[in-house]
């Protein structure tokens, strides 16, 4: 145990963690409103994520010509950067999102299929998805140059707060907001929240359930490209299987904070994002894993339904 | 006949065709071609060494095949997706096709050391380009690869230490913080490198395992600077060594950060960013190709691979030399697995920068491959002479 | 289309025992002929291309049919998503690679503790994940299969990343020599060990455990209700699951004489449930047919290296498009008429309420 270590370094930890939070929130969010209305773990939605880095990526170093040589840039430019990359991450997710509900689930939902049939339906489509990058990029980690410089915002006794980690904490925060008034205010929302309750009573008050899940899908795929946008200006580099541990990630905090619920989803992935930072230090970084895991049995064990779960659904195979 | 039915019958021909050629492979007597195989993982998560290699691979075969000799050699790609469990299979499924008559690969140590059965069993040779792990030449392990692995890879056993002397050169009252990804070669590095910063009086004032690869290094990052290191030695590969480094640089780290062969790649440079890359020493006991290679050695890299560049793949060079060596065997004549074995085990070859080496009794390297020191500067990782 | 699965039950049905016994023996005779049909041009097309055929019939093939079988007790008959069985797998594996290489048992006498070990972690991860439902079992699970590979990485002390080496093969036996250049030996326990699991599976079925199982799947709340104690019944089916993926881990351990931790990461889990799916759930024969076919098609397309797993990927999306059900779906015996879904939720509200009212009760 490294008490010293976390005493010394709280504030950093802290940031970095919310940071990493605020990431997981988002593609937590993708997971548990596909959850809501179809009571699936869309196992798609790491590849979601993993195609809106590279979406941000590509639109840095080819339309704006950044690379290895090139300094991070300021002003207006700096801004019409980063929305053009915010703009292309968002859409390429949200595009390949409703395609993957087309493709991988529509026919099977129609059918009447068992659950299991689509999640091994989305599983394929994940495999499809990410071995189709890993051809194109010849398997190599794709590291994006600096766009934004890291300043920090405000400093004291070498405390301080990064421009990119502020970024993300803010945008994800408001981004969250929009999502949960969306979801709670206005008409398609509720469609989607009716969805969730009940498929079959939405039907008979007249809600097109095709289209309603289309849309779920497509805000799903939104958020999940902003955070695949704030995970390339923090992380600034991605590969073919990046999905991988930030899926199962976010879907632990989606499980954390009782999937199908979005507040649960903003708990659980923050609350996810500071345990791996803190357990890394007090335990060692290899042992970062397994304590998460430890931690979400003993919550699940006194709050079965997560941190923030709802009543007890019908959540069987 | 429809166009659509023209089609399907079409398709249907086509898998027949590729599925009946597969039963055809057959060997004969008196070859006038020969197959050599290049087992590595070329799917799945470690695809990346697999597909690197086989560049190397491809580049000597195509120079091979310009001097338009009486042998043909065919390159049978396995794919083991550097899986110890799939390994052995594919190994036995080498060891019976009898056209077979040596192996490059495996990339990596585990699927290696998994294989060495079925490769012992059909009496096969290997030379592995980059499977540095010391066990599977050390001559005590009842588990090793003698007689038929070699590699032209030299193993950590010598990198362990240069890079441990190479770390803490020149700094006064070193304070080392050791940090590797959990592979078998960052960890194994690790164990080789502990012992003899103890012998040279160097404090570790930490370590960490980071399970490669992962997204965060800024707990990583925030330990080292609470406990006031002056030296960051990261164990493990480039992408992640790139990533540390970053994280490192943004916690507010000052002081010297090495890593060894597994960085020794300009992808290391992209990774961590040009700014966070300089300065960061790098042991490694063979050149990237880039560097290595004349240049009508690279021009004949790109028209075998297409590729502009053998900048930020890995191992190229050492795929290269072991396939060399097979191909140098069967230029003299040895079209058999048994004198392929004792030409291998027995000669005198040569590396793409035209150095000689040959192998010694367990496989390795006899004249160890002096561990070079380099620097990053610039774009470029430059070398400043031995560790 | 043809109904294979009710043409079969159908024939099946129609027989005497004799005829049964018969077709039975034929069956497991040809399954054992398997290896040697890579040598006849007639079947030769089942040749595997760069890996050696016989050894593709022992794994993937016939690992994954005992697995799939193993976790077909727990997702298939009792609907309890599970998506960490390679833990057991692991755990079965590592016992026997540890007391393999420290002791001098041979492979049949550590059988019975892979078996034990995996059962025991079965009960283990049991007894807590077991009172969740639906998918938060099955991060749960998950996660148990991550902590299990993790943990061994993590321990020097067995092998840490570099796993172990020189793991004994069995004894030579009635002859039958076990060893690299024998996989059709193996081949032939393996398919012992599967009749042996089928033969299990099919008795516990249409006894008391089978019906439990077949409650717990249909609907737990009135499981409860009519007496059933589900979660013992749930423990049973996690550790024989457990327990069958663990000799699975043995046999495999001493057959590759190395393991590492890397050949038990999440995909197997996932690969060994997409067996079970893609089969049909719940019913043995579609298991068997789906975990034969997805362990043996990426070995048959080695040959497209690179895009091998893309192929894999593509069928996947394919056939569960085609066939949501899966190639030999179990019989359906769960239409409910409107009257019978109506009482079904009345049913569940009041006890609910009642539960409600307990709770109150106790409080007060």
């Amino acid at each position: 145990m490294n008490f010293a270590v976390v005493g010394s370094q709280f504030f950093p930890l802290l940031i970095n963690g919310l940071a990493l939070g605020f990431i997981y929130v988002l593609v937590s969010v993708g997971y548990t409103m596909v959850y809501g209305v179809l009571r699936l773990i869309n196992f798609a939605n790491s590849e979601i994520f993993m195609l809106g880095t590279f979406a941000t990526s590509i639109v840095s170093t080819t339309v704006f010509k950044f690379n290895i040589d090139s300094h991070p840039s300021h002003g207006m430019k700096l801004l019409l950067v980063l929305l053009c990359c915010l703009l292309a991450s968002m859409v390429t997710s949200a595009v390949v999102a409703v395609l993957v509900e087309l493709i991988a689930y529509r026919r099977l939902r129609t059918k009447g299929a068992n659950r299991l049939g689509s999640l091994i339906s989305a599983i394929g489509t994940s495999i499809v998805l990410s071995e189709g990058v890993r051809i194109l990029t010849h398997s190599i980690p794709v590291a994006s140059p600096r766009v934004l410089s890291k300043f920090y915002v405000f400093k004291i006794h070498g405390v301080g707060l990064r421009i990119d980690q502020m970024l993300t904490i803010v945008f994800g925060f408001i981004l969250f907001f929009a999502v949960d008034r969306f979801v709670t205010k206005t008409r398609l929302g509720k469609a989607i929240r009716a969805v969730s309750m009940s498929e079959e009573n939405s039907r008979l008050m007249g809600i097109n359930l095709n289209r309603v899940i289309s849309l779920t899908f497509l805000i799903g795929g939104l958020v999940t490209g902003a955070a695949a946008f704030m995970y390339m200006t923090v992380y600034e580099q991605t590969v073919f299987n990046v999905g991988f541990n930030i899926g199962i990630a976010a879907f632990t905090a989606a499980v954390l904070g009782g999937i199908g619920n979005l507040r649960g989803a903003f708990y659980g992935g923050l609350a996810l994002g500071l345990a791996e930072e803190f357990f890394s230090v007090l335990l060692g970084s290899q042992w970062k894993e397994i304590t998460v895991f430890v931690v979400l049995v003993l919550v699940l064990l006194l709050r079965p339904n997560g941190l923030f779960g709802e009543a007890v659904q019908q959540t069987r195979v | 006949m429809n166009l659509t039915t023209k089609r399907t019958l079409g398709v249907v021909a086509a898998v027949a065709i590729s599925f009946g050629s597969v039963v055809a492979t057959s060997a004969q007597a008196a070859p006038k071609s020969v197959t050599l195989a290049f087992e590595s993982p070329l799917t799945g998560s470690e695809a990346g060494l697999g597909q690197d290699e086989l560049l190397g691979t491809q580049t000597a075969l195509y120079e091979y095949n310009l001097t338009n000799p009486t042998v043909k050699v065919n390159l049978l790609t396995a794919d083991d997706q550097a899986d110890s469990s799939q390994s052995p299979g594919v190994a036995l499924g080498l060891a019976q096709n009898k056209a077979v008559i040596g192996v490059v690969g495996s990339c990596c140590s585990g699927a290696t050391k998994a294989a060495f059965p079925a490769f012992k069993a059909g009496r096969l040779t290997v030379i592995s380009p980059s499977a540095t792990n010391a066990t599977l030449t050390d001559p005590k392990s009842s588990v090793n690869g003698f007689p038929f692995f070699h590699r032209v890879a030299a193993t950590d056993a010598f990198q362990g230490p240069a890079l441990a002397r190479y770390a803490n050169k020149g700094i006064t009252s070193p304070k080392d913080y050791l940090i590797d990804d959990a592979s078998t070669y960052g960890a194994g590095l690790k164990a080789l490198s502990t012992p003899s910063l103890k012998k040279a009086g160097v404090s570790i004032v930490g370590s960490d395992t980071v399970i490669a690869p992962a997204t965060d290094y800024s707990a990583t990052a925030s330990k080292v600077v609470a406990s006031h290191a002056n030296v960051v030695i990261y164990f493990g590969y480039y992408s992640d060594a790139g990533k540390l480094k970053k994280a490192l640089d943004l916690a507010g780290y000052k002081g010297a950060y090495a890593s060894g062969d597994g960085t020794d790649d300009l992808g290391y440079i992209t990774s961590a960013g040009k700014e966070s890359a300089q300065g960061t020493l790098i042991t490694s006991q063979s050149v990237p190709f880039e560097l290595a290679a004349p240049a009508s050695v690279l021009a004949d890299f790109t028209k075998a691979t297409k590729l502009a560049s053998p900048a930020s793949h890995a191992y190229v060079t050492q795929a290269y030399n072991a396939t060399n060596v097979f191909l140098q065997c069967i230029k003299e004549g040895h079209t058999t697995r048994s004198s392929i074995q004792s030409c291998v085990a027995t000669e005198t070859f040569t590396d793409v920068t035209g150095a000689k080496f040959n192998f010694t009794r367990y496989g390795d390297i006899a004249q160890g491959a002096p561990v070079g020191a380099y620097i990053v500067k610039d774009n470029d990782i430059i070398p400043v002479g031995n560790a | 289309m043809i109904n294979l699965r009710d043409a079969g039950a159908e024939l099946w049905e129609g027989w005497n025992r004799p005829k049964r016994v018969a077709f039975a023996i034929l069956a497991i005779l040809a399954a054992m002929l398997l290896p040697y049909a890579g040598r006849y041009s007639l079947t030769n097309f089942l040749n595997t291309p760069i890996s050696s055929y016989q050894a593709v019939l022992v794994y993937p093939v016939g690992m994954y049919i005992l697995m799939a079988l193993g976790l077909n007790i727990v997702v298939g008959k009792s609907g309890l998503l599970d998506l960490g069985y390679v833990a057991f797998f692991a755990i079965g594996a590592y016992t026997a690679a540890v007391l393999g290489t420290h002791t001098h048992l041979n492979i049949w006498e550590i059988m019975p503790f892979g078996m034990g070990a995996a059962m025991i972690a079965g009960v283990i991860l049991g007894l807590p994940a077991l009172r969740l439902r639906g998918d938060y079992l099955a991060i749960v699970t998950l996660g148990f299969g991550e902590i299990v590979r993790i943990f061994i990485i993590n321990t020097p002390s067995i092998g840490g990343p570099n796993g172990i080496a020189g793991i004994p093969q069995p004894p030579t036996f009635l002859g039958q020599a076990f060893d690299i250049e024998h996989p059709d030996h193996f081949f032939w326990l393996v398919v012992v060990m599967i009749c042996v699991v089928i033969w299990m599976v099919r008795r516990l079925s249409i006894r008391r455990p089978g019906r439990a199982w077949e409650a717990i799947r249909q609907d737990e709340d009135v499981a409860v209700l009519m007496g059933v104690p589900t979660l013992r019944y749930k423990i049973w089916s996690f550790s024989i699951g457990a327990a069958v993926g663990g000799a699975a881990g043995v046999i495999f351990a001493s057959q590759q004489m190395f393991v590492a931790p890397q050949s038990f990461n999440y995909n197997v889990s996932v690969l060994i449930l997409s067996c079970v799916v893609f089969g049909g759930m719940g019913n043995i024969w579609g298991v068997v047919l789906g975990a034969s076919i997805l362990s043996y098609l990426p070995e048959r397309i080695r040959f497209i290296s690179n895009a091998r797993e893309l192929v894999f990927g593509l069928a996947l999306v394919l056939m569960m498009n085609v066939r949501p059900e899966g190639l030999l779906p179990r019989k359906k015996r769960e239409h409910l008429s409107e009257e019978e879904r109506a009482a079904l939720k009345a049913t569940r509200a009041a006890m609910k309420a009642s539960k409600k009212s307990e709770s109150k009760e106790a409080k007060n």
